[in-house]
């Protein structure tokens, strides 16, 4: 492990490390997310075809300069688009052994992009992590699911803090002519619930050039594919009565393990995700 | 054994509509040390004339000067058209204007290497 002091000190990982990535090295697989296509992107969903993707940041404000990362100097960044609705979706494809218990953490901020001289903290709608899995190979019961996540900053204007997940996406499109391509969106601002006791107010100091970085937490079960229970700073949230998006297993993502990060602006202002840095643990075989 | 660099190609703008004024979204560079701007024509209707497109810095993403490096357009779909930049500092993007009821559908790559 390249630190294996900053991994104990700061996570507190399953016995199996995964994936442990702090961004001082590149972006570590994480990619953008772009809807499917045939022959053309003109064919990409309305929705897919603009999320925006990953970059290196090192956290330069214009009042402050370069504050670096939580534990180094870059961090990975999302950044919407100035434009009130848009998304910025970072994604690691990954596959997986064995059917286990997984535990996602990570250190992030989130923020507006800070054009404005004013506290501007209900111009980023949400954040938030989602997986995106397939089991079952062989078996009757094949399943696609995907695990939702997110903190609901601000809703037209107004302070909702609170977490949510979701359980329902959009039907599946034929893409193309061949019959081999479909793609929903998932990502829609449709059919979030709140998980119970969904109320926290996090960490956002004065103005919008002070970053403080928070502590994710995220537990899911491959068994029982459900979300086992999450934690951001001091809250903790039961899994219990998470549902989670099914779809029918498709034909070519068995061992699918997916890990995303987006961020969405709740103005015309852009909205910032910075995620520094993100471990993926599981249980031994 | 060699060190090796680091190297990110960042789609900076895919399928997008440039018409009238226009600019890509800031690109955070600080890591990279050079840098490649390309530019591939999807979609052109209209004529481009001589127009170009300007490089810009910026020390916080927010506000931008002209760097000097003026980077052709792709004149025809499927064309491509690239500036190499160096010393630029944190932040690049491109900002440029087509004449009138012109609209050219590009995607735009940001080679970094540092």
């Amino acid at each position: 492990m390249k630190n294996s002091a900053l991994l104990t000190d700061r996570y507190d990982p399953l016995e199996k490390v995964f994936f442990f990535d702090d961004f001082d090295h590149g972006l570590n697989g994480w990619t953008g997310l772009i809807g499917n296509y045939e022959d053309s992107l003109e064919s990409v969903l309305p929705e897919f075809r603009d999320l925006r993707p990953p970059q290196l940041s090192n956290l330069t404000m214009w009042d402050t300069g370069t504050a670096g990362s939580a534990f180094g100097t870059y961090a990975l960044k999302l950044a919407t688009r100035p434009r009130l609705g848009s998304l910025a979706v970072g994604i690691k494809r990954q596959t997986f052994r064995h059917a286990a218990r997984l535990r996602l953490e990570a250190y992030l901020t989130f923020k507006p992009e800070a054009s404005q001289l004013r506290l501007s903290a209900l111009d980023v709608r949400a954040f938030g992590v989602a997986f995106d899995l397939q089991d079952g190979y062989g078996q009757a019961d094949g399943l696609r699911w995907m695990p939702h996540l997110r903190y609901l900053n601000a809703q037209a204007g107004e302070r909702q803090g609170r977490w949510q997940f979701k359980a329902q996406t959009r039907p599946l499109t034929d893409i193309g002519g061949t019959g081999e391509t479909q793609s929903h969106f998932h990502l829609g601002p449709e059919g979030w619930q709140d998980v119970p006791n969904a109320q926290q107010l996090t960490c956002y100091n004065e103005i919008t050039t002070k970053m403080n970085w928070s502590y994710l937490r995220v537990g899911l079960d491959l068994h029982t594919r459900t979300i086992t229970d999450f934690q951001f700073d001091d809250h903790v949230f039961s899994g219990e009565g998470l549902g989670v998006i099914t779809l029918p297993a498709m034909r070519n993502l068995w061992c699918m393990l997916n890990t995303l990060f987006f961020v969405e602006t709740d103005t015309d202002q852009r909205a910032f995700l910075y995620v520094d840095s993100v471990l993926l643990s599981g249980e031994g075989a | 054994m060699p060190h090796l660099a680091e190297s990110h190609t960042l789609v900076i703008e895919r399928n997008t509509r440039w018409e009238g004024e226009f600019a890509t979204e800031p690109a955070e560079t600080a890591w990279a040390r050079e840098a490649i701007f390309f530019v591939r024509a999807l979609q052109l209707e209209g004529a481009l004339a001589a127009a170009r497109v300007r490089v810009q810095l910026s020390p916080d993403g927010m506000h931008w000067a002209d760097e000097g490096t003026l980077c052709p357009l792709p004149g025809a779909p499927g064309g491509l058209t690239f500036c190499r930049l160096t010393h630029f500092g944190g932040w690049l993007r491109l900002v440029g204007s087509l004449p009138a009821g012109t609209q050219l559908r590009v995607i735009v790559y940001l080679n970094l290497k540092g």
